[in-house]
């Protein structure tokens, strides 16, 4: 079974307090760390815990700039087999130029595979669509918020689908195939830095993006801006019965306590 | 130092007193003794041992044949961090810092806020005379509880006229507890990250805040040839002349715990009681088992970030008791992993725990 994993750097954002520069052109990223993208950590754990349990190779793929190196070099310490980069000058915001980049990089590079897994989304843009981009523009099959991975049978597998109300849907999909990987499908492997050492001795395939089609965008980027700001909490003064009294009235007015 | 720990092992002639001297043995499955003799053999050990230990450094101390029981215990950890097969919560510990410089995986462009609460800047250590690196690490710098006391030193160092600066943002984790979880590698970046902002920034001096930083940078950095002290080495003789005035009182019941890193791992002993005794009104009292023989709280080696299977009277509940015992109605200690780990067993016995600079603070 080959598998074809899709691993992105992103910036983490989590614990900034981001700026927007110019009149929102961009976002200052000057001194934000980067990181490996959560979903695409756990697809990475899940493409190794396949290739394991059923023999086959784990091909790690990277679109980005030259620095995405660094996640696939933490894909081959965690067991992938080779670290293909496709290198892009531009950030490549949208799902659909995305999704045709790789589409005709695989195309072209005729990498062979079983199965393609990408992260449910990227914590950066989070448009949650490569992965049925792809689908769509290869013509395969493809299942979204997959939670588990419970068969890998020859032609198919049985995976599960993370849906509302806590149910999930049992599915059989037919290979070649494309699944988006769910974070808190499996617990990813801890890698060491004495791992991503070792693992830079392993040669990443660099490819340039502007030898590929990319087709155009269908959305583009108009301008980032700050949410509205809304009104600030209602302080309630007084002493502890009158502030108690004060609230219950707040929610009976709010509809929130009849 | 880990290499040495695996040729040392095989002179061990499993006399016990590592064990004896283990905080942790005889109450939680872990047997140092034990490990280290699995390591002569090469045996499997049970993934689960390694992780109870806290790097109180006791048994290393008492060892006669100098094994290093600690540097096993670091090494057999080393080899689960190699395999990727290590506690959830440590594993989150190690990924924070490697992205954020620090195990909370707080923004590393907020390691400075703390300074906000001052009503006098701080410099950067580079535009200081002395270039005395105040070296506040992680904890001081974000946990909500521990942010006081670097606020609490630098009032005390402009108290007293001393000049320092701060690293802000460039400083990164002193890597204390990253080695003795086992992540040599991580350890490696972090160190070579902080040797060459003090090189650049001509770092005269540092003054830690925590026992467990100051121990990184005197003994685990290599020969930097800068001085490396802990912020009651300085503070102690200015209290002691009276550059720094006292002139409030303290009239509390105080017992002064050692913390592992500061104490029986660096041998200061003298220096936070000197401080504590210069405190008009403050009775200072003892424990039974103080300085050398200080029980550890079991917050240290990584345990701050986790929690071990086991149930069982945790040694923070039982130093409190003893202080109880003692009829002490504060506890001191200079570790803010101490401060951290006694506060809410004391707090249920109706005690407070004070960082020192919190007691000198309030006599100021």
């Amino acid at each position: 079974m080959n598998i074809l994993v899709f691993t992105k750097r992103v910036a983490a954002t989590q614990e900034e307090e981001l700026r927007i520069t110019g009149e929102g052109q961009a976002v200052d990223l000057s001194k934000v760390p980067f990181k490996v993208n959560d979903w695409d950590n756990y697809s990475v754990e899940e493409a190794v815990r396949i290739v394991d349990k059923s023999g086959g190779s784990v091909t790690a793929i990277s679109i980005g700039d030259a620095e995405s190196d660094e996640v696939l070099r933490r894909a081959i310490a965690m067991g992938a087999k080779d670290g293909f980069l496709v290198e892009t000058g531009d950030i490549l915001n949208d799902p659909f130029t995305r999704g045709e980049l790789i589409r005709s990089f695989i195309d072209k590079e005729k990498v062979p595979f079983d199965i393609i897994l990408t992260g449910v989304q990227s914590e950066d843009d989070q448009f949650g669509a490569v992965g049925g981009v792809l689908a769509g523009l290869m013509g395969l099959p493809y299942a979204s918020m997959v939670i588990g991975i419970d068969a890998v049978e020859k032609d198919h597998v049985i995976i599960r689908r993370e849906l509302e109300g806590g149910l999930q849907e049992k599915v059989k999909v037919a290979t070649p195939c494309v699944l988006s990987i769910q974070s808190g499908i499996n617990e990813p492997r801890y890698v060491s830095i004495m791992g991503i050492r070792k693992a830079s001795k392993v040669e990443r395939k660099v490819f340039k993006a502007d030898g590929y089609e990319k087709g155009s965008p269908k959305i583009e980027l108009v301008k980032w801006v700050y949410p509205e700001k809304k009104g600030g909490a209602t302080m309630l003064d007084g002493e502890l019965a009158d502030v108690c009294g004060q609230l219950l009235g707040i929610l009976k007015e709010k509809g929130v306590y009849q | 130092m880990l290499e040495q720990a695996a040729t040392r092992v095989l002179t061990c002639i499993q006399c016990g007193k590592c064990t004896g001297s283990c905080p942790e043995s005889g109450r939680t499955p872990f047997n140092v003794r034990m490990l280290v003799r699995k390591k002569q053999f090469q045996s499997a050990v049970d993934e689960a041992l390694p992780w109870y230990c806290t790097s109180c450094g006791a048994c290393t101390i008492r060892c006669p044949r100098d094994v290093k029981p600690s540097e096993v215990v670091i090494e057999l950890r080393a080899k689960l961090v190699e395999d990727g097969d290590i506690p959830v919560a440590l594993q989150k510990a190690l990924e924070n810092t490697f992205v954020q410089k620090n195990p909370w995986g707080r923004s590393r462009n907020k390691r400075a806020d703390w300074a906000q609460k001052l009503d006098f800047e701080v410099p950067h250590v580079s535009e200081t005379e002395s270039k005395r690196l105040l070296f506040v690490c992680c904890i001081q710098a974000y946990d909500p509880r521990c942010m006081v006391i670097p606020v609490n030193v630098a009032r005390l160092f402009k108290a007293g006229g001393l000049e320092f600066g701060i690293l802000g943002e460039q400083e990164a984790c002193c890597g204390n507890e990253i080695r003795r979880i086992g992540e040599a590698g991580l350890f490696e970046e972090l160190e070579e990250e902080n040797k060459a902002a003090f090189e650049e920034y001509g770092v005269k001096e540092i003054v830690a805040l925590s026992p467990h930083c100051m121990n990184a940078l005197k003994k685990e950095y290599g020969d930097t040839g800068i001085k490396v002290v802990h912020y009651t080495e300085l503070l102690a003789p200015l209290v002691e002349e009276g550059a720094i005035k006292l002139p409030g009182s303290f009239g509390k019941k105080v017992i002064y715990h050692d913390p592992c890193f500061l104490g029986k791992q660096n041998g200061v002993f003298d220096e936070p009681r000197s401080i504590l005794s210069a405190v008009p009104g403050l009775t200072l009292l003892e424990f039974s088992r103080a300085r050398e023989v200080s029980l550890c709280c079991e917050g240290g080696g990584g345990r701050m970030f986790f929690e071990v299977e086991a149930t069982y009277q945790r040694n923070a509940e039982v130093r409190v008791l003893d202080a109880v015992d003692k009829g002490a109605e504060i506890i001191a200690t200079a570790c803010p992993f101490c401060v951290m780990t006694l506060e809410d067993p004391a707090t249920e016995k109706g005690l407070a725990v004070k960082e020192l600079s919190e007691i000198l603070t309030e006599v100021l």
